[in-house]
């Protein structure tokens, strides 16, 4: 299964487009979308999800142009978007039961997976409730059991941890890992180590466009041998930021622990070379393209 | 005051930059314009037994100053009731109760933002009632006074009254809009027969918010004086009477006293009055002291189990059973009903139970013309919300991204609405058929599965709910008004015939072209 995007490109009414020329293979495996706000990420995800046309450019999954006909990803799509929301007089169930008919799936066996979904999200005990008096995280655990309803060949993820709490992230890492052998996955996230731990690839993206596009090793390389660390004193912190792109701070006693970027022949004194992660990569290069 | 006027400024924008806002002014022109309808219309807005004033400045300016004040009064009402709703749902009231912002102040500000809405639309008839002279007027001389008197005296200070009612409501019934709207239109009701009945002894006017006893005195008095006639009343509102020919008069207006002046002055007083008591009532977005017992027990109930945690199995997707596809519409319409019928208030049913028992037992006239009428307007708001539901609860996303939306979704959505419409008028349906009443029957059908179109397209064009409220609520006031353009049931005997039943389905068939194209559009365009 492959997902084949070609000069996508979304204008909205201003000035600015949100995507601009956009092109990326997606193969099976999750693929983790990195960008700052307003980079477009929700906007391909949302043209993916068939719920936004694109101005121009194509799509094919498997060879199947999906902006002329939608329908062909919609029944194999499980989508968990952002900002979703539920019918709060509708119990587990019925809300599960009602998404399953929205996606042509039933059958007698339809109450045992909606059972099973229940019991793999935890929500088993809840499942009578009116989802109304769901907690935040009950709701976002009954988005992600919707969107595993019709065994999905294309899983887009749009901020799927927003809303659960540590473990719960723990958990949804390991199921999202379970399902990436035979499906695309498609995960966006601000927090760096969820797509650090789950994806198998990362796109970059900034101003509606695709940066970077590479296994994570391979983009962690981008950054190698400019990430910095080095200890200054707290009130010279200020006169550091206008000279050095800072990652991270750390206090240590009366001192501060910067982390930062740059290139070899312009290091602060006294600074160390460090072993650049997936969220030093992602900054260096947005730094660098921005 | 500043904070104060921001505020405002921001509600008001808020509730006018919106489509909804834009088609009801539009909708306002149209209707300005019929206040003053002319000498070939089938209908009159002040009958006054077979007299009619000359269209000149104080005819035109009054009538349409009482005429805006009057229909204002009534769906201005159902137009703003959503302030503090809003500030609800988007939970921007939480953040409004975390401020040092008082009670009065939060609540006044909402009244002033309902009020400068109605004032917008109050302006725009006030402006068409200046061009409708220029197009009907004889030779008769402009008289700006004619124009802006009847507006400062009638429409300003009943709509202050209207605005602050609209945020007591809300106050004291919540988000209960159907208990909100029957309470306002029986105190409408019950206020109007007040003027008729007390209007002869109150000369003043004081005690008459809309201001409708001094004009129907002056007038009958006018023709009483002139053509020694004995008239007692006249009636306001759209009155069809096919084309009638009038004797003419000519009326200057009304002599404003000193006495009515201040009593406006009073009448906006008791708005404010109102708010301050609202003020001491206010939940200030603080809802435990009004949950029901059983959503108490609820939170109990989740309060006393630990905190749970994703299953470690997690979902394993080898042991989920086999896809059955079944891309039939049918689960859809179940759920569909299911929520139109959870929609609201359980109190309600009482009344459509006891309505729809009754519509089998009362003479069928009354059955079809009144309670009918009456038991579907009940359904406003689950109507209303049969298609904006998606995106206020924010689950668009999942319907536009299924299979086949457009022709799975939508279709469901309006057969559960038609379903519902068709199961609320069968006592009238069944007496039609036993009375072998055919054009009944299909004039039933016709306008059940027309409301519900009409609640379809009016919710995709606009993606809110108020102007199919606002419509739905004139339109079942014109209806038990036997207006006979508006008799969407066909209850009318002239109705009766194969070329009306035919009309309706035409419009029927329109709305559903023009709905489907503007969903089909809505899905691609998030």
């Amino acid at each position: 299964m492959a997902l084949i995007i070609t000069n996508l490109t979304k204008k909205y009414n201003t000035q600015k487009p949100a995507l601009t020329d956009y092109s990326i293979n997606i193969n099976k495996g999750v693929l983790g979308l990195l960008g700052p706000n307003g980079a477009g990420k929700s906007t391909l995800m949302k043209i993916i999800a068939t719920i936004s046309k694109p101005s121009s450019g194509t799509l094919l999954l498997d060879g199947a142009d999906i902006v002329q006909k939608p329908d062909t990803i919609r029944k194999v799509l499980g989508y968990l978007p952002q900002d979703f929301g539920v019918y709060p007089n509708l119990n587990a169930y019925e809300f599960l039961e009602y998404i399953a008919a929205m996606k042509g799936i039933g059958g007698k066996r339809l109450r045992q997976r909606i059972d099973l979904l229940l019991e793999g999200v935890n929500l088993t005990a809840d499942a009578k409730r009116p989802i109304g008096t769901y907690s935040g995280g009950m709701k976002q655990r009954i988005g992600i059991a919707q969107a595993l309803l019709n065994d999905p060949k294309v899983l887009i993820f749009d901020e799927p941890t927003v809303g659960l709490d540590p473990e719960e992230r723990m958990r949804f890492r390991q199921l999202i890992s379970d399902l990436a052998h035979d499906c695309i996955i498609i995960l966006s996230s601000h927090i760096v180590s969820d797509i650090e731990t789950i994806a198998d690839e990362v796109a970059i993206m900034q101003d509606g466009k695709l940066i970077t596009h590479a296994p994570q090793y391979d983009i962690i390389k981008q950054a190698e041998g400019r990430i910095f660390e080095v200890l200054l004193e707290t009130n010279t912190l200020n006169q550091f930021k206008n000279q050095y792109k800072v990652i991270d701070t750390a206090r240590q006693s009366d001192r501060i622990k910067v982390r930062y970027i740059s290139t070899k022949d312009n290091v602060a004194p006294e600074s160390i070379s460090v072993t650049a992660t997936l969220e030093d990569a992602y900054l260096f290069l947005t730094h660098k393209n921005g | 005051m500043q904070y104060l006027y921001n505020i405002i400024k921001a509600d008001y924008l808020q509730r006018t930059r919106s489509y909804s806002f834009l088609i009801t002014l539009a909708v306002t022109v149209f209707i300005a314009y019929s206040f003053v309808p002319p000498d070939t219309a089938g209908y009159t807005t002040l009958s006054a037994s077979g007299y009619r004033g000359v269209y000149n400045s104080a005819w035109v300016g009054y009538v349409s100053g009482i005429m805006t004040t009057v229909m204002l009064s009534f769906y201005g009402f159902v137009l703003v009731n959503s302030g503090i709703k809003k500030d609800i749902e988007t939970e921007v009231g939480l953040i409004i109760a975390t401020t040092s912002l008082t009670n009065f102040k939060y609540l006044l500000s909402k009244q002033i933002s309902n009020y400068l809405v109605l004032l917008t639309i109050t302006g725009i008839t006030f402006m068409v009632s200046i061009v409708v002279f220029l197009v009907r007027g004889t030779d008769q001389p402009f008289i700006l006074a004619n124009f802006i008197l009847p507006y400062l005296f009638f429409a300003i200070p009943a709509l202050f009254v209207v605005a602050a009612l609209a945020v007591t409501a809300e106050v004291f019934l919540g988000k209960r809009s159907i208990l909100q709207f029957i309470i306002y239109f029986l105190l409408c009701g019950v206020c109007m027969s007040f003027i008729n009945n007390k209007g002869g002894n109150d000369s003043s006017g004081v005690f008459d918010p809309f201001g409708l006893s001094l004009i129907s005195k002056s007038i009958t008095q006018h023709i009483n004086t002139n053509f020694h006639e004995n008239i007692k009343s006249v009636s306001f509102g759209f009155i069809f009477n096919g084309h009638k020919t009038y004797k003419f008069f000519e009326w200057e207006g009304l002599n404003w006293t000193s006495v009515f002046i201040f009593s406006r002055v009073v009448w906006i007083g008791f708005g404010l009055l109102l708010i301050y008591i609202s003020s001491l009532f206010f939940h200030r977005f603080d809802f435990n002291q009004a949950v029901t017992n059983k959503k108490k027990k609820l939170q109990a109930l989740a309060s006393l189990k630990p905190v749970q945690l994703i299953n470690p199995a997690g979902i394993t997707r080898g042991i989920l059973p086999p896809l059955s596809f079944n891309y039939g519409i049918f689960p859809l319409i179940r759920t569909e009903f299911l929520l139109l019928i959870r929609q609201g208030n359980k109190w309600l049913w009482l009344l459509n139970a006891a309505l729809w028992g009754a519509m089998f037992l009362v003479p069928f006239d009354l059955a079809y013309n009144y309670l009918l009428p009456v038991l579907l307007f009940l359904q406003v708001t689950r109507w209303s919300e049969l298609v904006t539901k998606e995106k206020t609860n924010r689950i668009h996303y999942f319907a536009y991204a299924s299979y086949k939306p457009l022709q799975r979704m939508l279709p469901a959505q309006i057969i559960a609405g038609i379903l519902l419409a068709i199961s609320l008028s069968l006592p009238v349906i069944i007496r039609s058929i036993s009375a072998s009443n055919i054009y009944g029957v299909a004039g039933l059908l016709n306008g059940a599965t027309l409301i519900v179109l009409l609640a379809v397209a009016l919710g995709i064009l606009t993606g809110g709910k108020k102007l199919f409220e606002i419509f739905f609520f004139l339109l079942t006031y014109a209806v038990i008004n036997k207006v006979p353009l508006t008799d969407y049931l066909g209850s009318l005997p002239a109705h009766h015939t194969p070329f009306f039943i035919l009309t309706v389905l035409a419009m029927n068939l329109a709305l559903t072209g023009v709905l489907f194209l503007a969903r089909a559009y809505q899905i691609r365009h998030l």
